[in-house]
């Protein structure tokens, strides 16, 4: 068999199993419930902050309430995504520490793709739910000329996000075959990456534009491609070729990551027993 | 009263060991307080710099960073020790130990609270002192109670999360119960904003909830546009009503607890 159909293999039993946890998790249904409602409301008081900003303050640095809910709705779908597709790659640290990471080693699939469907949560559709809705609120409501160019890239906005996020995540399991301290900093690049992804960049200080544009490029992913929809000038002065970076960061960005994961691999030591 | 105050220092001492944790967050907790306060200028510069809900913009930023660096102290988030061992079943040796089961725990986390306070929040403080300019206490009565009021706050933070702990004795899977308490904490506690800039039916539910006794209360004495012994006051009245509901709750769960297996 060549690789492809080896890896289409993996994918159809990856899909079943992720099946299988969430029925799993269905079964305990209040909990299943409270978690999408409860990561529904997480965000939604974020939100409703915003708003309630935009009732005191007239702008933020230029840019309307309308124009703020698109950004927020571009960093919570990709988010949530890609949160979603690594939720079991961010448990590897914990499968490293208690030694059950081994069995994935030794099993004839893609260790990554193992690791992904390890755990499946239900609890991001909420998360992912409240994204689609602000996306499209930001769509219908901010001054947007649509064109085909405009409507063709919003996918590929999406799907160059999702790939960057679901990367982004596997960092801390890259970590953790190193070490398992400090890992905590990691978090102020995905969770921190995120928010500033839901704000126009230009606001923030040089140093954090310069971590999240060249280092981790979120900017490129939700800032930029938002200049374009809405015909925006950029402050910062990047050539307007900026705004179709995205797949290009994304797809970089997934080879160094990928590049991570496999020395990680190779690299690894059981903790033993 | 020997045997809590040996337990308060023993998980003092205990966060001392995680040195490469502690810095990781506080690095964490850093780039987000860069980032709100960012936010939050940008905001106030389309504004001409005024007051805004009653807030200038120096006292919006110093609550940025207070709140940043008491989150780890208040410890708001990630502490389900009670609800494990309610899974676990351990829960029924623990409450058969010849103490009192709350105030093992409350010790415990008093212990942890100061060394946060000194590992975390300031340092936190203090990057953001660096970077931002950020108001003194409103004088030397609030300063002292300053400190008053973030003891009290972990106190009733810590009811909050036994509380919500305590939930395992009916849930089975905590996560829902921690999501939606979570979601609850960031809105009405004024952790991403001063709750003077949402909208006042939200502004009045807040104020009869014990949320923003834990974070809005010490920012407002820091600051001094609270009365040190009206918040202290508000304080303490919360610490007596959520010990009573929890020492309630707790018999209750007791009752209703059934462990498998031996």
């Amino acid at each position: 068999m060549d690789k492809v159909a080896d890896f289409r293999n993996d994918l159809a039993v990856a899909l079943r199993i992720a099946l299988l946890r969430i029925r799993g998790q269905m079964q305990y249904r209040a909990s299943f419930w409270m978690q999408i409602v409860g990561n529904f409301f997480v965000n939604i008081a974020e939100v409703l902050v915003t708003w309630s900003l935009f009732q005191h303050f007239d702008n933020l640095g230029g840019w309307s309430l309308e124009e703020v809910i698109l950004l927020h709705g571009l960093a919570m779908v990709t988010f949530s995504l890609g949160d979603t597709l690594s939720n079991g790659v961010q448990s590897v640290p914990q499968m490293i520490r208690e030694g059950t990471f081994d069995r994935n080693l030794v099993r004839p699939m893609s260790v990554y793709l193992q690791s992904v469907v390890s755990e499946v949560s239900a609890r991001h559709f909420g998360h992912l739910t409240q994204g689609v809705l602000l996306l499209g609120i930001g769509l219908a409501t901010a001054p947007i000329e649509w064109s085909v160019g405009r409507i063709a890239y919003l996918p590929v906005i999406i799907l160059s996000g999702t790939a960057f996020f679901t990367a982004l995540f596997t960092v801390e399991a890259i970590f953790a075959f190193w070490t398992v301290n400090g890992v905590e900093a990691v978090n102020a690049f995905t969770y921190g990456g995120s928010d500033l992804g839901q704000y126009p960049l230009h606001i923030f200080r040089r140093g954090l534009r310069l971590i999240f544009l060249w280092l981790v490029p979120i900017g490129f992913m939700t800032y930029y491609p938002a200049l374009y929809l809405l015909d925006r000038a950029d402050p910062l002065g990047l050539p307007r070729a900026a705004s179709f970076v995205a797949p290009l960061a994304a797809l970089l960005f997934c080879l160094v990551i990928r590049f991570g994961w496999r020395a990680a691999l190779r690299r690894y030591t059981s903790t033993g027993s | 009263m020997r045997l809590y105050l040996e337990l308060a220092r023993t998980s003092f001492q205990q966060q001392f060991a995680y040195r490469a944790a502690t810095l990781a967050g506080l690095f964490t907790n850093s780039i987000f307080g860069v980032m709100i306060a960012s936010i939050f200028i940008a905001f106030y510069r389309s504004q001409g710099n005024d007051t805004v809900a009653s807030w200038t913009p120096d006292q919006t930023v110093t609550l940025i960073w207070i709140n940043q660096s008491l989150l780890m102290t208040v410890f708001i988030w990630g502490w389900w020790e009670v609800t494990r061992s309610i899974q676990s079943g351990a829960i029924v040796s623990e409450l058969l130990k010849p103490f009192d089961y709350f105030s093992y725990w409350l010790s415990r986390d008093l212990g942890r609270a100061v060394a946060h306070f000194l590992l975390r929040g300031i340092p936190t403080f203090t990057v953001g002192a660096i970077f931002f300019d950020l108001l003194r206490p409103a004088g030397v009565a609030a300063a002292f109670g300053f400190l008053g009021s973030v003891t009290l706050a972990v106190m009733i933070s810590f009811c909050l999360r036994f509380l919500s702990n305590l939930a395992g004795f009916w849930v089975l899977d905590h996560r829902g119960v921690s999501m939606m308490y979570v979601a609850i904490f960031n809105f009405f506690s004024g952790m991403l904003a001063p709750l003077d800039f949402l909208p006042d039916t939200v502004q009045t539910i807040a104020r009869f909830l014990p949320f923003q006794a834990v974070l809005m209360v010490p920012n407002e004495i820091y600051l001094g546009r609270m009365p040190i012994w009206q918040g202290l006051g508000v304080q303490a009245i919360w610490i007596v009503l959520l010990t009573l509901l929890v020492k309630r709750i707790l018999r209750a769960g007791e009752q209703k607890l059934v462990v498998q297996g031996g």
